[in-house]
């Protein structure tokens, strides 16, 4: 009797603990590798908006939860941010959509439209915009951001996203304080660069240069009229810099690493490492984004490196025609999945994202936590200054965008000129991923000496021939 | 006759009746069983069969995801950067099993030699240590480590008048750093084990090697390592089921340069998939990984004749 009860004990409590087992396998972090922040307590009678984000909203979780309560507040709608920061964010993405999570808008860059608008997977926008008195306006968004964005369109037809914010481009940026101190003159060509490269290690021991392996050396090339990513010829798909056009640039920057003016880290560095050395003066330059030359004067600034630092954009060399040319970020922009729940808040949402209190939103952040304003006069909270007035969108595209603390700005108008003047769109399609390994794994050799830059160069060429990732 | 038939029937009644009882016996024991059942048929089979389905689809992420058959599996056979990663995981994965296999064991008959427990106890928390890190943190030390600007490496071999050496940029040179590295992190791991093998050993056997005039060296030889034998195989046999699956280490210290020769086949899956959303195909090759791993595996317990111990 005893023992049958122990049985029918026992029995019952492997069953249970097999059902909690089960039970805990369906209740898992939907986004275990994100953040989700709904704006406000749920309403019934309003609509949910569901956001998948890399770069977009707060710092904090906190702060996700007051930014998602600001589009909300303004869209009339309770609002899910799907905040997936800290890297691999297109990944994180995939995984989500692959899982059958229901987005209205995704974040996401050219490259990464490019295969979502190929697979179908997003949705084309180009009629809505036409009729947007908002998207439509080319002082908000000018032609050549659609024109760039219809470059990720199957065919170049239609339009599957909408800008987030001011792409910008890379372009170098140089210790100004330094060349003012050392009387040095804005560079124009190759030589020009050298002789101040040389100058910093001579005079400051520091390295001219540093570079994160061939991220982002377009403005050197410039200097030969050879682009970024491909370029189509006569419909055939080739790659300038694995062309012997290219090779004076390899041959060039091979001497610099040679004579020691270049960071012979270079090969393992990441953008964060650049930044680093030229905050801490172990380095005259690096090529990085507009944007970040306020950031960076910024952060001297509240990082106390000193009050004569200053960061300012160079323009590219120049070919024997004097042009320049630098590269144009990969487009981040909204887009809206093809199973999106409401694709009319959805677009709606894109529209005010694109106006001035979206604007606000994306570059300051949200009021009370990282401004107050008082009589019209904006004002950076503690908070607001660590995040250097960056929520996703800290350069917006409108003309009409008027930045409301010009003093943190240094330097930005400068860089951003450049870029309008100088940069253009690099195409990139869905084999540019595997052929940048090889340009830049024969491109490395060639700066560390390992191979002459013509050899480098021919051997880059054959193997992205060999494994069709151009066709001539 | 009937007699007969009668006790045919009792004796077929009577092992039925007796292997139900013994089924009633056991039922709470299967019931033990089943949270473990029900999870790996939930976390394990039930997305391998579905990954078995995604590797013969093209698979999109939102919408139609059309049958293709064996295409992906083609795709992947006729890639060639699937067969140099597939090369570059035989040599780097047999030279960290067989170097990682040797060193631990002989770190562990050097630490059984080390008379004052503290010293024993330091230098074991010392070498376990690295097995705690995670590859992030570990690839990153090294890489600073071997910077030719400011590395530790690069200042001794300064200090002695020798150039700076490109380790992470020489493909030759990285693939060492790639194997060594792996070791250096687990061989603590590993030296644990066959520490606590070595502490179980009957040491009865160690005084009737004496009395038969056996040295310290005869004692490890003809003592030590044959008892390590089973410790050996339980070792030999997961590390063999690792090779294949090489890749936080490779993903955190590759770069353009030496992504060549240290690329392995799960990097190939992450590229695949990730990199340039070709879900169909990185599920095929993951699938192909797994299937080697089995065999692998399987052809590793015959070898070492796990089950017959």
């Amino acid at each position: 009797m005893k023992s049958k009860r122990r049985r029918v004990l026992m029995t019952l409590s492997t069953s249970i603990a097999a059902l909690s087992a089960l039970a805990g396998c369906g209740t898992g972090a939907a986004h275990s590798s994100g953040t989700s922040a709904s704006g406000r307590q749920a309403s019934t009678n309003e609509p949910t908006l569901t956001i998948a984000t890399g770069v977009i909203g707060g710092k904090s979780p906190q702060e996700n939860t007051a930014f998602a309560n600001a589009i909300g507040q303004a869209l009339h709608c309770n609002v899910k941010l799907i905040s997936m920061s800290g890297g691999s964010y297109d990944q994180k993405l995939m995984a989500m959509l692959a899982s059958g999570q229901k987005i209205d808008v995704v974040y996401t860059e050219g490259s990464t439209l490019s295969e979502l608008a190929k697979a179908g997977e997003v949705t084309n926008l180009q009629s809505e915009i036409q009729q947007s008195s908002v998207l439509n306006d080319a002082k908000v968004v000018p032609q050549y951001e659609w024109n760039d964005i219809k470059l990720s369109s199957p065919n170049g037809q239609g339009i599957y996203g909408v800008p987030v914010k001011y792409q910008g481009a890379l372009m170098p940026i140089v210790r100004e304080d330094w060349m003012k101190e050392l009387g040095l003159q804005q560079p124009k060509t190759l030589n020009d660069y050298y002789h101040i490269f040389q100058t910093f290690k001579q005079k400051k021991g520091a390295y001219g240069l540093t570079l994160s392996s061939l991220y982002d050396i377009e403005p050197f090339m410039s200097a030969v009229g050879v682009k970024n990513g491909y370029v189509m010829q006569n419909g055939k798909r080739t790659i300038p810099y694995a062309t012997p056009a290219a090779t004076p640039v390899y041959a060039w920057l091979h001497k610099l690493y040679a004579n020691g003016l270049l960071d012979p880290n270079f090969v393992t560095n990441a953008t964060s490492d650049e930044r680093n050395l030229l905050l801490t003066g172990r380095a005259g330059m690096f090529v990085y984004w507009d944007a970040w030359v306020p950031m960076l004067n910024n952060l001297a600034k509240t990082q106390g490196l000193g009050t004569s630092f200053d960061a300012e954009a160079l323009p590219a060399a120049a070919d024997a025609n004097g042009n320049r040319l630098v590269s144009m970020g990969d487009t981040s922009v909204f887009a809206i999945p093809t199973n999106a729940p409401d694709k009319a808040l959805a677009f709606k949402f894109l529209e005010w994202w694109n106006t001035q209190p979206g604007e606000i939103l994306g570059s300051l952040g949200v009021p009370g936590i990282d401004y107050t304003v008082t009589n019209g006069k904006y004002q950076l909270t503690q908070v607001g200054n660590s995040e250097n007035m960056d929520h996703g969108d800290p350069e917006p595209i409108s003309s009409y965008w008027k930045n409301p603390f010009p003093q943190l700005q240094k330097g930005y108008a400068n860089a951003r000129q450049i870029g309008e003047q100088e940069g253009y769109q690099p195409l990139i399609d869905a084999n540019w991923s595997n052929a940048q390994k090889i340009i830049w794994q024969y491109g490395d050799d060639a700066i560390l000496g390992k191979l002459s830059p013509e050899a480098a160069v021919s051997q880059m060429h054959a193997a992205l021939l060999k494994l069709h990732y151009i066709d001539e | 006759m009937e007699l007969l038939r009668s006790q045919t029937i009792t004796a077929r009644r009577q092992p039925l009746a007796a292997s139900l009882s013994k089924w009633r016996r056991a039922v709470p024991l299967y019931m033990m069983l089943l949270p473990t059942i029900a999870y790996f048929l939930i976390l394990t089979y039930y997305p391998l069969v579905h990954s078995v389905l995604i590797s013969m689809q093209n698979f999109n992420l939102i919408g139609n995801r059309p049958f293709v058959g064996l295409q992906n599996y083609r795709n992947v056979l006729s890639d060639p950067n699937f067969w140099t990663s597939f090369r570059n995981t035989l040599v780097l994965g047999g030279s960290i099993l067989v170097i990682g296999f040797v060193a631990p064991i002989i770190i562990a008959l050097s630490l059984n030699e080390v008379l004052q427990q503290w010293m024993k106890r330091t230098l074991q928390m010392v070498i376990y240590i690295p097995h705690l890190f995670s590859w992030v943190v570990v690839g990153g030390l090294w890489i600073q480590r071997l910077n030719p600007d400011g590395g530790l490496v690069n200042a001794v071999l300064h200090v002695f008048g020798l150039r700076p050496v490109q380790f992470m940029s020489d493909p030759n040179l990285a693939r060492w750093v790639i194997i060594l590295v792996s070791v250096w992190k687990d061989v603590g791991f590993n030296t644990v084990l066959y520490l606590a093998a070595i502490v179980g050993i009957n040491p009865e056997l160690y005084n009737a090697a004496r009395v038969d005039g056996a040295n310290r060296w005869h004692e490890v030889w003809h003592v030590t390592l044959p008892s390590l034998t089973r410790t050996m195989q339980v070792v030999a046999l997961l590390s063999i089921m690792g090779v294949l699956r090489l890749f936080d280490q490779i993903y955190v210290m590759r770069n353009a340069v030496i992504e060549p020769k240290v690329d392995v086949l799960m990097t190939y899956v992450y590229d695949q998939g990730f990199t340039q959303m070709n879900i169909g195909q990185a599920t095929a090759s993951a699938l192909l990984i797994l299937l080697a791993t089995l065999l692998l595996t399987l052809f590793t317990r015959r070898l070492v004749q796990f089950d017959a111990m």
